[in-house]
């Protein structure tokens, strides 16, 4: 019998199983929405339009968000756009906003999104993400108003038949991570970019009551569920850097963001839960060490061009981090060579000293071919000493 | 008081607008000219959070904010300066390629820009080459700054310069490019004059691409 994944998924996240080619998906191996249709369109195997299918054609292993309970960024939104369906996420408010179309033209449509924000659509391409004109919250009258969406006590932050729920996670042999959401990325896109980063300066008590309704629903909501289920991880959501670094000082990020971190993450810890995973795109080596100080270990997608090197970040925190990603996605735009010499100059190491999962440094965008995301697995498939995908053998 | 430009300058540093404000009219008041201040006071100040922003000792709510309180203090000098004398470094045409709706980055460049002595056009997101074409046409900037997030994306930067050659229009302006995909290979690759690695380079890259 197979060991689950599960099972190899904690014992490479503490280290004791080394050199297991563990790719983990969704999430971390996982696609922009267009990328398989562009495949498939020409001539990868039409199967590879189903989510599922295209899972087991790579044979990834599969990494379940609890996204049914509802505290983080995963309340998908599908929006039927002409005949195209415009799919987005939202942070966890209940009731969430009613949709109302603003206006439209030839070739975009404005309107009110369930997350309450105003977002310009093409109408040629519903996919493409939207242009965001307007945010929900602009001062502390409008924030009164929005917090009333995020009480921890409204039911239907739970599934309905939570029992039935329960048994079916708990009976899953696959990593679950609980969804924890997120601080500075939630309030982002609550007020936009530039007023959270003048209001964080102008009015840090309105920051602090923001952060401090989440870190209560948070923790309140997630020290329920876990009276009855059995999570592995949890998972946050930040997107809080860009290429050359934190959109915030460290000294913000002490005062805003880790004394809210610490009481999710010792909650979690609490309760057995130590394997704390966050998600943020851009150069991360300045935030590193304060997400560390903060209780959250685990990091993706490590974006090369932001100059994140897993290789120094293993060598530099040891054991203290589990990493995912870092396989630059733009080798994949490139050849065959360019794609091996990626693998073989990290995985390798990585692989061996441990709690690593491999993945390329974000979503796998539509312009890289079929044929190079197959040799990229293949290759990971052979450092590990794995035969070929069965599928690419046929 | 006697009128200390250093002090002026750490004013903007800080970010306090009000102080910024009062100093300047303060400076008005005692007589200064507005050219002074401007040159000895709200450009240094600005200019040396911009370099404390490049070495990643500020960070962009000080930066927001240290422009907000330029912005303030140029407001109070504009009556008393010619036309032009605030955007002397050169008129910069700037956006995000078409397929890509990423604007922070660009956002924070316009920013710094702006604060750095040129008047920027903001074309947005999403722009597709025409449209650079047409604003390149209309206000003769010294400039064209383009930004892309996206691999998928980046690859329309020689589509515009493409579309300005054939437009007859490319030897008038300088173009620069930026991104996180973006590297100074592909800027020489596709025709770029200048790249700008990072925000905060870009003010550098466009005064050097300006004074050419």
């Amino acid at each position: 019998m197979t060991e689950s994944t599960r099972q190899r998924f904690l014992d490479i996240c503490r280290f004791k199983r080394t050199g297991d080619l563990c790719l983990l998906a969704p999430w971390l191996n996982d696609f922009w929405m267009e990328t398989p249709e562009v495949w498939v369109n020409r001539g990868a195997p039409a199967e590879l339009r189903d989510s599922r299918s295209l899972r087991a054609y790579f044979e990834f292993d599969h990494i379940r968000v609890l996204r049914e309970i509802q505290t983080g960024l995963f309340m998908d939104k599908r929006l039927q756009v002409l005949d195209r369906t415009y799919v987005y996420a939202i942070p966890p408010i209940l009731p969430t906003y009613e949709t109302r179309k603003l206006s439209e033209d030839e070739h975009t449509i404005t309107l009110v999104n369930e997350g309450g924000q105003v977002v310009r659509i093409d109408k040629r391409d519903p996919q493409k993400m939207p242009m965001y004109l307007d945010h929900p919250v602009k001062d502390r009258a409008t924030w009164q108003e929005y917090k009333k969406r995020l009480s921890p006590n409204d039911p239907a932050r739970f599934p309905a038949d939570w029992q039935s729920y329960v048994e079916r996670m708990n009976a899953k042999d696959e990593p679950l991570l609980l969804n924890v959401g997120s601080f500075f990325g939630f309030l982002r896109e609550w007020m936009g970019l530039e007023p959270l980063l003048f209001a964080l300066h102008d009015d840090p008590g309105l920051i602090e009551d923001m952060m401090d309704t989440l870190c209560e629903m948070e923790v309140s909501c997630l020290t329920r569920a876990l009276q009855d289920i059995r999570a592995d991880g949890a998972m946050f959501w930040e997107d809080m850097a860009f290429k050359s670094g934190p959109l915030i000082s460290p000294r913000m990020f002490r005062q805003f963001m880790m004394p809210r971190y610490r009481v999710i993450t010792d909650m979690l810890r609490s309760k057995g839960i130590d394997i704390i995973f966050v998600d943020s795109d851009g150069g991360l080596n300045q935030l590193i060490p304060l997400w560390l100080e903060s209780g959250i270990n685990f990091f993706w997608p490590l974006e090369c061009a932001a100059g994140n090197d897993a290789v120094e970040l293993r060598k530099k925190y040891g054991k203290d981090v589990i990493l995912g990603g870092n396989i630059d996605k733009r080798a994949l735009l490139k050849d065959k060579s360019a794609i091996r010499n990626e693998v073989l100059s990290k995985v390798p190491y990585l692989l061996e000293t441990g709690g690593y999962f491999p993945s390329v440094d974000h979503f796998v965008p539509p312009d890289v071919p079929f044929e190079n995301f197959v040799y990229l697995i293949n290759s990971l498939r052979e450092v590990a000493g794995l035969p070929p995908l069965k599928r690419t053998l046929e | 008081m006697a009128w200390d430009p250093e002090i002026l300058a750490t004013s903007v540093q800080n970010g306090d607008d009000e102080q910024t404000v009062a100093l300047v009219k303060q400076a008005l008041q005692e007589g200064v000219p507005a050219m002074s201040i401007l040159d000895e006071a709200l450009v240094p100040g600005i200019q040396h959070l911009g370099d404390l922003f490049k070495d990643g000792e500020v960070f962009l709510p000080e930066v927001l904010i240290a422009c907000r309180a330029m912005d303030r203090g140029v407001g109070e000098l504009k009556p008393h300066l010619a036309a032009g004398d605030t955007h002397r470094k050169g008129r910069i045409v700037l956006g995000t390629v078409e397929g890509d709706l990423h604007d922070i980055g660009k956002n924070i460049v316009r920013i710094m820009l702006e604060c750095g002595g040129f008047e920027v056009v903001d074309l947005g997101v999403d722009v597709p080459a025409t449209t650079f074409v047409d604003a390149v046409r209309q206000h003769s900037p010294d400039i064209l700054g383009m930004s892309a997030l996206l691999t998928i994306s980046m690859t329309n930067m020689p589509e515009v310069i493409d579309a300005l050659d054939k437009a007859g229009l490319r030897d008038r302006v300088k173009v620069m490019i930026g991104g996180a995909p973006i590297t100074r290979e592909y800027a020489d690759q596709i025709g770029a004059e200048g790249f700008a690695e990072d925000c905060a380079s870009a003010v550098q890259e466009a005064e050097k691409l300006a004074a050419r």
